[in-house]
C-alpha cells in the first residue's frame, strides 16, 4: 500500500484527493495545512487520519512514500526539498518551481536520491490529449512537428472575481515574477515543450493589461500574453494566454510536414487534420464531411468513458498520478519527462522576463522583446 | 426598544464585516435607526464603498470605514480594538469550492473571534448564519422548521460548500461561547430577497438546459426581506440577556413557490417552466446521489436525498421566537416587499 500525504489543503487539494480515492493500493496517511483550520476541513471531508500544521511532523509522523505539494507556487521549491530529503517521492502542483535555477536543484536532487517528482501538467494526460500522444508516437505528423499552437483562456470577465482577485495588494499571486502569467500559463507553455526537440529556442513575447482589468483600476497584472517560440532545427510555435478572447479556448494545435492534430480540451476532442488534399471540388466536398464524422466519432468516445466511468472532469489528472505511483512502484520513467518540466520552466522565465523586463514590482507596460533560451541539460 | 431593554449603550462602538453586501448596507441604516453612534466597518481593500459612503452621508451617525481582510490575523486585531458588538455578515458565498467558502468563513469567524479575545472588551457577538445550516431530513412532512431543529451532522454530505462552511462556523462561534466565554447570538435568515437580488432563489426551481424545472410547488418560500431582515439582526446585538440564542428570521404571509413563479411571471418575465412533483424530485435527487456516489464524482454529488429536504420538502417556519424573544416585526409587507422585488427585476430578468 502506497502511503500518501498531502501538503496544502486549499481549493486544488480537493481535486488531488477525489482523484487519489479512485486508485487502488494508495492510502492517505495526512493532511498539512499552515492553517490548522483548513488542514481539518480537508481531513473530515475525506477522511484523512491526522492533520498537521508542520510538514516535519507530518513527514516523521506518517513516513508517506509520496507528497502531493498543492501550496502556493512560492513555497513549492523548499517543501519540495524538505521532502525529497526526508525520502519521499513528490508530486508538485504547477507551476512546478518559481524559475528555471530552482527547477533545476530540485530535479538534482531527485536524481540524487533516487527519487521521483512530477508535475501537476494534468491536461497533458487527458484522454484526448492522450489519444494524440499515441498518434504522434504512430508517425500521423510524418516527421517532427513544424509547428504548434497553443492557446489557454482565462476567464475573468466576472468582474466581482477579477476584483477580489486582483485587488487585493497582498495576494501572493503578485509575487510571483509572472504574477497571474506565472500561475497559469505552464499548462499551455508545457504542451508546447513536450515537442521541442532542441537545444535552443528563441522566444518572443508581448503582454498587455486588458482594458476589462484597467477599467477596475489595474494596471501591474499581464493578462493578455502572445508568445513566438522557434527552435534551432527549425519547429516555431505560438502560444497565446487571453482572459477577454471569447470562445475562451484551451486547445492544443500541432502540424507536422505531413498531417496536423487538433486537441480541443474544454470538449474533450482530438482531430485529425488531413494534408493531402482532394481533387478540385472535392475538397470542398468531402473534408467537411469527414470533420463531421471525426466529431461523432468524438462524441461516441466520450460516451463511452462516461459509461465507462472514466470521464470525470479531473481524469487526466488521475491519469497523471496513476501514472506517477506506477512508475514509483515499477521503477519506469516519471510520467513528464524532466527535460520538459525544465523547458517549460526555461520558455517561462524567458515570458516574464521580458514581459515584467525583470522589475517585479513594476507596472506592466506592453512589453515586447526577444529572448533566448538555452535548452541544454 | 428602550434603554433598560438594551445590552449596550448606543454610544459604543460597533464592528460591520461584509457591510458593503446586500444586507450589510440595509444593516446600517438599522443600526443607525436604532441611534448607533459609532460604527466600524471592514471592508476589502476592493470594495465598492459607493453605497455604505451614501448611507453614511445621508444619516449623520460617525463611521469609520477600515480597510482589510479577514483572513488576516493582523487585521481582525486592529478592526475588534474597542468594539462592543461585532455584526458579523462576511462570508464566502457563491462558490463552487469547499475550501474557498470554508476560509472565507470559517477562518475569517475564527481570527474575528481570537481578536476579540486579544481586547476583553466585547459585548455581544452577532455570527448572520443561515437555513442552509438545518438538517430537514427527519422533520415531519409537512413539518415546521424553527430553531429547534437540528442542524446538519455531516455538512459535507450535502455536497454544498455553503451549508458546509456556515455549519461549521455556527460550531466555532458555540465553541468559543462555551470555552471562552464569548457572547454571541446566531441570527439565521430564510431567503433573503430585496432590490438587488435579481435571480429566483433554488428553492423555488431552477434553469436547466433553457428550461425551468418548477419544484417547490405549493411549499412555502422562506423569504425575509431585505430590511426586515437587517433589523432582526441588528436587534440580535441588543437586546439583553440573548446570549447563546438562535433567531431564524422569515416573514410573515409567506407566497408558495407556485404563487412566487406565477407573480414572476406576471411582473418580471414569462418564460416555460416545468412542474416536476415532490416524489419526482425527490426520485432524481435520490438517483443523482446514487450515480455520483457510485461513479466516484464524475457527476459532483450537488443533488442528493439532503438536499431535498433542505430546499424541496414541504415545510412551513416559524417566526415565533424571534417576534417574541426580539420584539421584530417585519416592517416591509411581504406584498409590499415582492412588489418593490419584481420592480427591481424588470429590465434584468434573469431566472434560475
Amino acid at each position: 500500500m502506497l502511503k500518501v500525504a498531502i501538503i496544502g489543503c486549499g481549493k486544488i487539494a480537493d481535486d488531488h484527493l477525489q482523484q487519489i480515492h479512485r486508485i487502488p493500493g494508495c492510502e492517505v496517511v495526512g493532511a498539512c495545512d499552515v492553517e490548522p483550520l483548513m488542514a481539518e476541513q480537508l481531513s473530515e471531508r475525506f477522511r484523512i487520519k491526522r492533520a498537521f500544521v508542520d510538514v516535519a511532523e507530518l513527514l516523521k509522523a506518517c513516513r508517506p512514500d509520496v507528497v502531493h505539494i498543492a501550496t502556493p507556487p512560492h513555497s513549492h521549491f523548499a517543501l519540495g526539498q524538505q521532502c525529497l530529503q526526508a525520502g519521499c517521492h513528490v508530486y508538485i502542483e504547477k507551476p512546478f518551481a518559481l524559475n528555471t535555477n530552482e527547477t533545476e536543484k530540485l530535479i538534482a536532487l531527485a536524481q540524487e536520491m533516487s527519487l521521483k517528482l512530477t508535475v501537476g501538467h494534468d491536461l497533458q494526460f487527458s484522454p484526448a490529449a492522450r489519444r494524440m500522444r499515441q498518434l504522434v508516437r504512430v508517425g500521423y505528423l510524418g516527421g517532427e512537428p513544424v509547428h504548434m499552437e497553443s492557446y489557454y483562456c482565462y476567464d475573468l470577465t466576472d468582474r466581482r472575481y477579477a476584483k477580489s482577485l486582483l485587488s487585493d495588494h497582498s495576494h501572493w499571486i503578485r509575487r510571483l515574477p509572472g504574477k497571474l502569467l506565472h500561475n497559469i500559463i505552464s499548462h499551455g507553455i508545457a504542451k508546447i515543450a513536450e515537442f521541442l526537440y532542441d537545444d535552443l529556442l528563441d522566444v518572443s513575447a508581448h503582454g498587455a493589461v486588458s482594458p476589462l482589468l484597467r477599467s477596475i483600476g489595474e494596471d501591474q497584472i499581464v493578462d493578455e500574453l502572445r508568445v513566438t517560440i522557434s527552435s534551432s532545427s527549425g519547429t516555431t510555435a505560438y502560444f497565446t494566454f487571453s482572459s477577454q478572447m471569447r470562445p475562451s479556448l484551451n486547445m492544443f494545435r500541432l502540424y507536422g510536414p505531413k498531417n496536423g492534430l487538433v486537441v480541443d480540451h474544454d470538449r474533450e476532442t482530438l482531430i485529425k487534420l488531413r494534408g493531402d488534399r482532394y481533387k478540385s471540388y472535392a475538397e470542398r466536398f468531402i473534408p467537411p464531411v469527414t470533420l463531421a464524422a471525426q466529431q461523432l466519432a468524438n462524441v461516441a468516445i466520450n460516451l463511452r468513458n462516461f459509461l465507462a466511468n472514466d470521464f470525470q472532469m479531473k481524469s487526466g489528472m488521475k491519469y497523471l498520478i496513476e501514472s506517477f505511483y506506477d512508475s514509483i512502484i515499477n521503477g519506469g520513467p516519471p510520467p513528464v519527462p524532466y527535460g520538459e518540466i525544465v523547458a517549460t520552466a526555461r520558455i517561462m522565465d524567458a515570458i516574464f522576463d521580458q514581459v515584467y523586463q525583470g522589475d517585479q514590482g513594476g507596472r506592466a507596460d506592453e512589453n515586447s522583446r526577444r529572448h533566448h533560451v538555452a535548452m541544454i541539460d | 426598544m428602550n434603554a433598560s431593554q438594551q445590552a449596550i449603550d448606543s454610544r459604543q462602538l460597533v464592528l460591520l464585516t461584509g457591510s458593503t453586501g446586500f444586507i450589510g448596507n440595509k444593516l446600517v441604516c438599522a443600526l443607525q435607526r436604532l441611534g448607533f453612534e459609532n460604527i466600524r466597518c471592514l471592508v476589502r481593500p476592493s470594495s465598492d464603498l459607493t453605497q455604505i459612503e451614501r448611507v453614511s452621508t445621508q444619516n449623520g451617525s460617525r463611521m469609520e470605514i477600515v480597510k482589510g481582510n479577514l483572513l488576516s490575523r493582523e487585521d481582525c486585531i486592529a478592526a475588534t480594538d474597542g468594539v462592543s458588538v461585532i455584526y458579523h455578515l462576511a462570508a464566502g458565498t457563491g462558490t463552487k469550492s469547499f475550501a474557498d467558502a470554508f476560509a472565507n468563513s470559517v477562518v475569517t469567524t475564527r481570527n474575528l473571534l481570537d481578536g476579540v479575545l486579544r481586547h476583553n472588551c466585547l459585548r455581544r457577538f452577532v455570527s448572520l448564519s443561515s437555513f442552509a445550516v438545518y438538517a430537514n431530513q427527519k422533520n415531519p412532512c409537512p413539518g415546521v422548521l424553527d430553531e429547534n431543529c437540528p442542524t446538519e451532522s455531516s455538512p459535507a454530505l450535502r455536497g454544498d460548500p455553503y451549508c458546509f462552511a456556515k455549519t461549521k462556523q455556527d460550531e466555532l462561534v458555540m465553541h468559543y461561547g462555551k470555552k471562552h466565554g464569548v457572547p454571541y447570538v446566531l441570527v439565521r435568515p430564510g431567503v433573503v430577497y430585496g432590490p438587488g437580488k435579481r435571480r429566483i432563489h433554488g428553492r423555488v426551481g431552477m434553469d436547466t438546459f433553457g428550461i425551468f424545472l418548477h419544484l417547490g410547488g405549493s411549499n412555502p418560500i422562506p423569504l425575509t426581506f431585505v430590511d426586515n431582515c437587517a433589523e432582526a439582526i441588528a436587534l440580535a446585538g441588543v437586546k439583553k440577556g440573548i446570549e447563546g440564542e438562535v433567531f431564524n428570521v422569515v416573514d410573515d404571509n409567506l407566497p408558495s413557490s407556485r404563487e412566487f413563479l406565477n407573480m414572476y411571471k406576471e411582473e418580471v418575465a414569462d418564460f416555460r417552466s416545468f412542474y416536476v412533483p415532490h416524489f419526482a424530485s425527490y426520485l432524481l435527487c435520490l438517483f443523482w446521489e446514487k450515480y455520483s456516489t457510485w461513479s466516484h464524482g464524475q457527476l459532483p454529488p450537488i443533488y442528493n436525498r439532503r438536499v431535498w429536504a433542505a430546499s424541496w420538502k414541504c415545510t412551513r417556519y416559524s417566526n415565533e421566537k424571534t417576534k417574541n424573544v426580539l420584539g421584530w416585526a417585519p416592517r416591509v409587507p411581504t406584498a409590499e416587499g415582492l412588489k418593490q422585488y419584481f420592480v427591481s427585476c424588470r429590465g434584468d430578468a434573469i431566472h434560475a
